[in-house]
């Protein structure tokens, strides 16, 4: 059972990709977990429903949306294709931005819920202490919250791998080019091809199980 | 400590129903605020600290507005160096003890002055989760010394401690006041501890400001019974151990040139040991040579006497240590009791009681 350069292009792709998209928002993430978590500000209820809308909306749909936003004829799409003459869908930019809508929900919730369990009080004592709120942020909050950290880091960069209906909207299902494990297995049941399945499907849980166990052994003291 | 700065704290704060209204000017080593559970204590403290924003007023340390309604000043508290003790310690868990003390310190040095008064040298390695309650506030204390505060503010810092070990806390804090020439304001609900402690204090009750003066007078101020009966009139004496017989059943106490029996405990002869006595307990006697069943007569002069009460309130100076007394309006008339008079404090061995045991 060999692996063909068509399997090896989709595995490498969706990992890329997950690392990718984990890059542009874990940053943001932070920013918007702390806002979420330890600030009140007029709009955060809208901001806190617009971060979490798609877990809870069908990816097809957050495809479809990101599709009529990113299009040639979208609002950002043709003001990108404008400037800078080049096209967002179907490409592998909108598998990254794909990814990263519909998993930055689940690696914001991870934050907020680690930096809440981080106490006030202990924060107020750091700033009795002379600390600035930067500095109380990366000494207290973030090293104290930091199992939810990695926890939402984790699903979020599991839910990258294994998405599915946001990148077939926006991204097509193209070979070599915008096809992810997800969408090569989807492509190989359809085409009867079974044991291809069996193999993709055995690398991507090994990839998963390896992704959360490293993570575990390099965080449980 | 006779140009140490003045704090002059005027401002209100709501939260709720609950309005904390403060006008007051702390001029003493360590000042007490004393005070009921929900009496508006932590509030205060907060808004000295700076972690809360009064609604006006004005706070000014020496000469610095820290806040200022009208100006709109509001000093961060980072900005105010204010070393903070809080009740539960707040220890930030994922740090050793060594780095939770250099968390604040402007400069990182080795050794501090902070480390050796509380003696916590030798757990400078450890993490919060592995230090008992005891040591685990010390540290607390210690870390708010070492940022090198111009001031140390404490809440209640003895309040989460189990009764043993408050005891041997006290010490340290007695040491913390010796050593370092800054402030102290010590919030605490129990007379005891303001009582061991403060040279000025201040009883406050549903966010106002209701007595202030040196502690024993409060302790007889009509106006500090509603706190004072929570607790009892009881003095608190904190007093080394001189001898000790089992056998008899009693130990010795010494209060300055005089000593004070008790009944016998198993603290050792040079420790502290923290009794107290209720203020009826104490029997007056103009004279020493009485025959008595009790066994202690300790020679006292009346410092104060307050008779807008119920009962006359006297204020007995016993070496250097005060008395509260509590007797009828009818014994002082006929003992002829004034300020100034020389009079015996007869107290039974059995009246005293051996304070958080």
């Amino acid at each position: 059972m060999r692996i063909t350069a068509a399997e090896v292009a989709a595995l490498s792709l969706s990992i890329k990709v997950a690392l990718l998209s984990l890059i542009v928002t874990f940053p943001l993430g932070l920013l918007v977990g702390w806002l979420l978590a330890k600030r009140t500000f007029p709009g955060k209820a809208f901001l806190n429903t617009l971060v979490m809308l798609p877990l809870v909306l069908p990816p097809i749909i957050s495809g479809y949306l990101l599709l009529i936003l990113l299009g040639k004829h979208g609002f950002i799409g043709r003001f990108i294709y404008q400037t800078f003459g080049v096209e967002i869908v179907f490409s592998e930019l909108s598998v990254v931005i794909a990814v990263s809508v519909i998993s930055f929900p689940l690696l914001v919730r991870g934050i907020v819920t680690g930096m809440e369990a981080v106490p006030v009080e202990l924060e107020n004592a750091a700033r009795t202490l002379g600390a600035s709120p930067i500095k109380v942020f990366w000494t207290i909050t973030l090293p104290m919250a930091h199992r939810g950290v990695i926890g939402g880091t984790i699903l979020g960069f599991s839910k990258s791998l294994g998405e599915f209906g946001a990148t077939i909207m926006v991204a097509g299902n193209i070979p070599g080019k915008t096809q992810t494990m997800a969408l090569a297995i989807f492509s190989a049941v359809h085409l009867g091809e079974d044991v291809s399945v069996y193999r993709l499907v055995f690398i991507s849980t090994v990839v998963a199980f390896a992704a959360i166990w490293l993570t575990e052994r390099f965080t449980l003291r | 400590m006779a140009d140490s700065p003045q704090i002059k704290l005027d401002f209100r704060k709501s939260l709720g129903s609950f309005t904390l209204d403060i006008n007051c000017t702390l001029a003493a080593k360590v000042s007490a605020f004393l005070g009921p559970s929900g009496s508006g204590k932590s509030t205060l403290l907060n808004c000295i600290s700076g972690t809360l924003a009064p609604d006006d007023g004005e706070i000014v340390f020496g000469e610095e507005v820290l806040y200022a309604s009208a100006a709109k000043i509001n000093l961060s508290p980072e900005k105010r160096r204010f070393g903070y003790v809080f009740q539960e310690g707040h220890l930030f868990p994922h740090l050793t003890v060594a780095q939770n003390i250099r968390y604040g310190q402007p400069k990182p040095r080795k050794s501090s002055a902070a480390i050796d008064v509380l003696e916590i040298a030798e757990f400078l390695q450890r993490y919060p989760r592995e230090l008992s309650g005891g040591q685990r506030q010390r540290v607390a204390i210690a870390r708010a010394l070492a940022m090198e505060p111009r001031m140390l503010l404490m809440d209640e810092p003895l309040a989460s401690l189990d009764s043993a070990l408050k005891a041997r806390i006290i010490p340290y804090l007695h040491h913390v006041k010796d050593t370092f020439d800054i402030p102290i304001l010590y919030i605490t609900h129990a007379f005891s501890e303001a009582m061991a402690l403060a040279d000025e204090a201040f009883l406050i009750a549903n966010g106002l400001i209701i007595a202030n003066g040196e502690p024993y007078r409060l302790l007889t101020a009509p106006s500090a019974m509603p706190i004072a009966q929570l607790t009892g009139v009881e003095n608190t004496l904190f007093l080394p151990v001189t001898a000790s017989d089992k056998a008899r059943g009693l130990t010795l106490l010494e209060i300055g040139n005089q000593s004070l029996v008790i009944p016998y405990t198993d603290i050792g002869i040079g420790e502290i040991a923290p009794v107290a006595v209720r203020a009826e307990d104490i029997i007056i006697s103009l004279e020493p040579d009485i025959s008595i069943s009790a066994r202690n007569i300790l020679k006292g002069t009346i410092q104060y006497l307050d008779v807008k009460s119920e009962y006359t309130w006297l204020s007995i100076l016993v070496e250097w240590h005060h008395l509260a007394v509590k007797v009828t309006h009818a014994a002082r008339k006929q003992l002829q009791l004034q300020e100034g008079s020389e009079v015996y404090c007869v107290i039974k061995a059995s009246a005293i009681n051996l304070l958080w045991d």
